[in-house]
């Protein structure tokens, strides 16, 4: 049975060293996410595996922040540092909302999720399928965070007040040159 | 993100290419949405041509398949690939959604059903 991934709450987390980090500050406008992401991931490497896999979980953090934490207000600004090499893609992303207060609520909906999936049971996974609040829409689907937990192998975890989350990959290592095995 | 329809029998195929997104994923629920008033009872997503899938995409995936579900019809989601394939899998619904590798491949199990 594979291990359970959650959303941690720790402001003392590593991953919020912003040392050495890019940074870069965007409106909330809707129609740019992809863009906005573009500006982001052009610092990659394009060694990285499956680069637009990275685009697309980066998109999903940004539009997270503009949409669920800035409410699309066009007064309130995205914050987004970020470092990359081939064997890793770190970033911390700051809204300027109220913060995400449901995680744990979040974590355990994902963990019944899981269960239903490990015992492929898709009958009652049904009912865990998305992730909908009272803030959701007809446009949301409720279902990013449970790929975000899966692909931020290295965590994802918020500040205390929950408007600012870090996540980290890492790629595996390259091997470069040729093995020689003794004999 | 372009859309086309196309028919084999009773079973219709929507051949989505582009990129499956934010901005565009709800077409793919409008559509569906207009065929099943029109009583179409049989459906394929072919996802061939998409090279991108967002939360929204798969957004979208769940809706028809929860639609179609509960009205008892038939449907495939065939050739998902690469990225498109992997946030499937990242979002744990292989094996929720019913996927096969080739649309005919899709025709054949509906056809068996019917």
């Amino acid at each position: 049975m594979s291990e359970i991934k959650e959303i941690l709450v720790d402001e003392n987390s590593k991953l919020f060293d912003k040392t050495g980090m890019f940074y870069k500050k965007f409106p909330s406008d809707f129609r740019q996410i992809r863009y906005f992401t573009l500006l982001v991931v052009q610092k990659a490497p394009p060694e990285i595996k499956e680069i637009n896999l990275l685009e697309q979980q980066i998109s999903e953090l940004i539009k997270n922040a503009i949409k669920h934490g800035n409410k699309n207000n066009p007064n309130k600004f995205v914050h987004v540092w970020f470092s990359f090499s081939e064997e890793h893609a770190h970033l911390i992303i700051e809204d300027e909302g109220e913060g995400f207060k449901r995680i744990e609520e979040w974590n355990e909906f994902n963990r019944k999720r899981l269960e239903c999936f490990q015992n492929q049971n898709f009958e009652e996974m049904e009912k865990y399928i998305s992730f909908v609040t009272e803030d959701s829409d007809e446009y949301d689907s409720g279902n990013a965070l449970f790929a975000a937990v899966e692909y931020w192998n290295g965590g994802v975890v918020f500040n205390n007040k929950r408007n600012c989350v870090a996540v980290l990959k890492r790629f595996p290592k390259k091997r470069h040159g040729l093995e020689i095995k003794s004999a | 993100m372009e859309i086309k329809i196309r028919r084999s029998s009773t079973i219709y195929i929507i051949d989505v290419s582009g990129d499956m997104d934010m901005y565009n994923a709800y077409k793919v629920k409008n559509l569906v949405n207009k065929m099943i008033e029109k009583n179409i009872q049989n459906f394929i997503i072919n996802m061939e041509g998409v090279n991108y899938i967002d939360s929204s995409g798969i957004g979208a995936l769940i809706y028809v398949h929860s639609e179609l579900k509960k009205r008892n019809m038939k449907f495939r989601i065939a050739n998902i690939r690469g990225t498109v394939k992997k946030v499937i899998e990242l979002t744990k619904l292989m094996g929720y959604f019913k996927i096969t590798d080739t649309v005919e491949n899709a025709i054949k199990q509906i056809k068996a059903e019917l």
